[in-house]
């Protein structure tokens, strides 16, 4: 139990803390705890969960207020249950092209690896979707193994392609469309994961593993043509 | 069939509504009518609005009657006129409802001492809703109409004005505040006393350099004793944000869903449609509440 109480942030919003580090650990009971609340059907404008924090917002200071009791309680409920939650986990093609690969000449350069070996350790866990923000859909996934960890680029890239895969430090991301940014981009995705016409807009939810596959050039070329709906993929790659 | 067409667009001008709520966590803004005490207005006189809120936000936009009839209503204050389609000019007041009809040209010039003014449409645009909501986020590309108006852009309004009949409504309060009472931030407990006595007693101008996103502010530094990189982590629009150069920024409509900077204080919704109407140069101050 990471949990440490119910602090009010301005006269509309509340914060669930759960301390100041951050962890797998941590993420999980946030997210467990993000589900748990969403489940109450709160008069609550958004829930937002980040690495350690929960932020709820409500209209005004008399709604928050008859409201916090519900989040307090549900908190309390379940501090004495482990809450063992079937995580979704998706399977995600992924193309290390050269074509793709911006920057992963950087990573290897730091950590004096090869391309292959690049790619081998990318794919070789199981991410965990810490939150989703900066963008919509864009997830922060991790950790990934500590021969790929990586700074920033010193200048962030104006334009990064959509759909491009990312490192930063011990997160690795998808960017869900053109953006700057600074991420060190190694590879693509051949599908959209944010689609504003689903009424679940994100394929990826704060709590889901995600796992890279290598797949090669004519691969990503061929899955693209399918022009993949979320709905599509959902029944293709979850397990 | 009834239509409308962008004369000319303004230079920052959207649709926009009360917001869109429930996904904030998916990286989704709440974006929204940056000063909604008008559109509420707006709304008690086209009740029938749709939630289709055009802003604008300095330029005003002009608007003609391609076809057929509008009834709308201009909220804010503006300096603007109506040419009608026989070429003579109609003095036109905000807070009153008006039809229009084909070659009829409604004129906004500019807001007056003021930033954002709205129009509101009977029967609205004729757009659908995006993620429950008509709002634009231009910078996520979210929306009915996912990017600023453009000149000629045409709007369909398939329904015909539902009576001739026309209302108008005081003026609402929109008396010009400069001084914010706040709330504690999540973060206040980093600034050390002189930093808050900074933010308390000194006088912060509304720079140039602020949008939909957030209005920043110059003023005395505040320093946060702890570093001003902190764990990304929700943020909800009033929050007074503090970058590493100690300039307060005021988070606004289109804020980023997480934020990575210490939030000192935070202003009560009002304040927020309040504050969004001063024009740079504008002196503020604020004055910190301790119970909330």
């Amino acid at each position: 139990m990471y949990f440490k109480g119910i602090n009010s942030y301005g006269d509309r919003g509340l914060v669930l803390d759960f301390g100041n580090e951050t962890s797998r650990s941590i993420s999980q009971e946030v997210n467990d705890a993000f589900l748990n609340i969403s489940n109450l059907n709160l008069q609550s404008l958004n829930i937002v969960p980040s690495f350690n924090k929960i932020v709820v917002i409500f209209e005004n200071s008399h709604i928050r207020d008859q409201n916090k009791d519900k989040i307090n309680i549900k908190m309390n409920e379940t501090k004495s249950q482990s809450n063992k939650k079937v995580t979704k986990t998706w399977k995600i093609p992924a193309c290390y092209d050269e074509d793709f690969a911006l920057d992963i000449k950087i990573i290897q350069k730091l950590h004096k690896i090869s391309k292959e070996e690049v790619i081998n350790l990318h794919s070789s866990v199981n991410y965990y979707t810490y939150y989703i923000g900066f963008m919509p859909g864009f997830p922060y996934l991790g950790d990934v193994p500590s021969q790929l960890i990586t700074p920033r680029l010193a200048t962030p890239r104006v334009k990064i392609p959509a759909r491009s895969i990312g490192i930063a430090k011990n997160h690795t991301c998808i960017y869900p469309k053109v953006s700057p940014g600074g991420w060190n981009i190694i590879g693509q995705i051949p599908f959209d994961i944010f689609d504003l016409q689903s009424p679940k807009p994100s394929l990826f939810l704060p709590g889901d593993e995600v796992k890279f596959f290598s797949i090669s050039l004519p691969e990503f070329k061929k899955i693209k043509k399918y022009n993949f709906s979320s709905n599509e993929l959902i029944k293709e790659y979850s397990s | 069939m009834n239509s409308i067409i962008i004369t000319r667009a303004g230079t920052h001008s959207t649709i926009q509504d009360f917001g869109r709520f429930q996904y904030q966590h998916l990286g989704v803004s709440p974006s929204g009518a940056m000063d909604q005490r008008i559109i509420s207005g707006l709304q008690k006189i086209i009740p029938n609005h749709q939630n289709q809120f055009l802003e604008f936000a300095y330029v005003g936009p002009s608007i003609k009657v391609k076809e057929g009839s509008v009834k709308i209503c201009v909220g804010g204050n503006c300096n603007m006129s109506i040419q009608k389609n026989n070429n003579t000019q109609l003095e036109y007041q905000p807070y009153k409802s008006i039809n229009l009809f084909e070659g009829d040209e409604l004129i906004i010039h500019n807001t007056i001492d003021s930033v954002y003014g709205y129009i509101a449409f009977e029967h609205g645009l004729g757009l659908e809703p995006c993620l429950n909501s008509y709002s634009t986020d231009t910078k996520a590309g979210i929306g009915s109409i996912n990017r600023p108006l453009n000149d000629e852009d045409i709007f369909n309004i398939s329904k015909d004005v539902s009576s001739w009949d026309l209302i108008s409504i005081p003026k609402p309060d929109l008396e010009k505040v400069t001084n914010f009472k706040v709330y504690p931030g999540p973060q206040l407990q980093y600034f050390s006393d002189n930093s808050l006595q900074s933010f308390i007693s000194g006088v912060f101008t509304i720079t140039n350099q602020s949008d939909r996103m957030g209005i920043r502010l110059k003023g005395e530094s505040l320093i946060s004793s702890e570093s001003h990189d902190i764990l990304s982590e929700g943020i909800l629009p009033g929050s007074i944000q503090v970058p590493s150069d100690g300039q307060p920024i005021v988070l606004m409509r289109d804020i980023p869903c997480t934020g990575g900077y210490p939030k000192i204080a935070i202003l009560n919704e009002v304040d927020i449609s309040r504050i969004s109407q001063l024009p740079p140069g504008t002196k503020i101050t604020f004055d910190l509440q301790t119970i909330y």
